[in-house]
């Protein structure tokens, strides 16, 4: 953990920086894919009904775009090693063609030994934090390695 | 109504869940991801993959499942359930033609603020009994009785 000038990673490097756009034809694909049919991603009645402001988009969803960022950095989805987030608050998909958007940013908060990542990430709609505790540990890009994808 | 103590530390037998090139590719275009190894055999194998492989939280389908399990066995429908958090620690990656087992705890059960909080554990491990991943999940479960306001 000694900070040396060949590190290819320093704490604090933000290392990813990214907006998502989230509408309602993507919480229905989404839906559809995953098998997660609950109404309050689809049904303005019903979410209004349990105390949301209207549809919202899957948690999952979410972290799954956050997770779109950690690989198109690593390069791998098998480079993912632990992968873990709060769903702090909902995002909600207004009901028309531009949809939400969703900042997603990975900052180093640690640099291992072993040669592993520790990301930080934080995922905003607008300035407030909607995945909090969102965390993983990545095995990073090979430097000037061969960028296959 | 609380959920009854007695229920923690159930375990729920290992579900079957065959991962499917075209799941993959519905699952990589929901979530907007072109990457290659998603959809293309020889992309996937020139990352030194066996075939085409997952987007990491593609895992939680199978997991869901099990949650559904759960709470179809607790009686708690599924507008009252709330995903807290969630943590997957991978092993390998998701790959296509797996024939995937998943284990499903309830660890913990707990009360905060009139909701109940459940911890539950999911295993995912291939047919060969080789571990996938596990995921750690924090679900909270609104009392019955909340109407909600308005209408």
């Amino acid at each position: 953990m000694t900070e040396r000038g060949t590190e290819p990673f320093a704490v604090g490097d933000v290392v990813a920086d990214q907006t998502y756009w989230i509408t309602r034809e993507h919480l229905v694909r989404y839906a559809g894919a995953s098998g997660d049919f609950n109404p309050i991603h689809w049904n303005d009645r019903v979410a209004r009904a349990v105390g949301l402001p209207g549809v919202v988009a899957h948690g999952m969803l979410t972290m799954a775009l956050a997770g779109r960022l950690l690989t198109d950095w690593a390069g791998d989805p098998a480079s993912i090693i632990e992968y873990g987030v709060r769903f702090a608050r909902p995002v909600v998909v207004p009901d028309d063609d531009a949809g939400v958007a969703v900042r997603v940013a990975a900052t180093v908060s640690e640099a291992r030994d072993d040669g592993n990542v520790a990301l930080e990430i934080t995922v905003r709609v607008g300035e407030q934090k909607v995945l909090t505790q969102a965390r993983a540990l990545v095995r990073p890009p090979v430097p000037d390695g061969a960028r296959a994808e | 109504m609380p959920i009854d103590p007695s229920v923690v530390g159930r375990n729920y037998p290992p579900q079957p869940y065959e991962v499917s090139r075209e799941k993959i590719r519905e699952f990589a275009e929901a979530i907007g991801d072109r990457r290659r190894s998603y959809v293309d055999t020889q992309a996937a194998r020139e990352r030194g993959h066996p075939d085409v492989v997952a987007p990491p939280t593609f895992a939680l389908i199978p997991v869901m499942r099990g949650f559904d399990m759960l709470m179809a066995d607790l009686g708690i429908e599924f507008a009252r359930i709330v995903h807290v958090d969630e943590r997957i620690t991978y092993s390998r990656a998701v790959t296509v033609g797996d024939r995937l087992q998943t284990t499903t705890r309830l660890d913990k059960v707990r009360q905060v603020a009139g909701n109940d909080l459940l911890t539950v554990r999911s295993e995912v491990r291939d047919e060969q009994g080789g571990d996938v991943c596990v995921s750690l999940a924090t679900l909270l479960v609104r009392p019955e009785d909340e109407g909600g306001s308005g209408d």
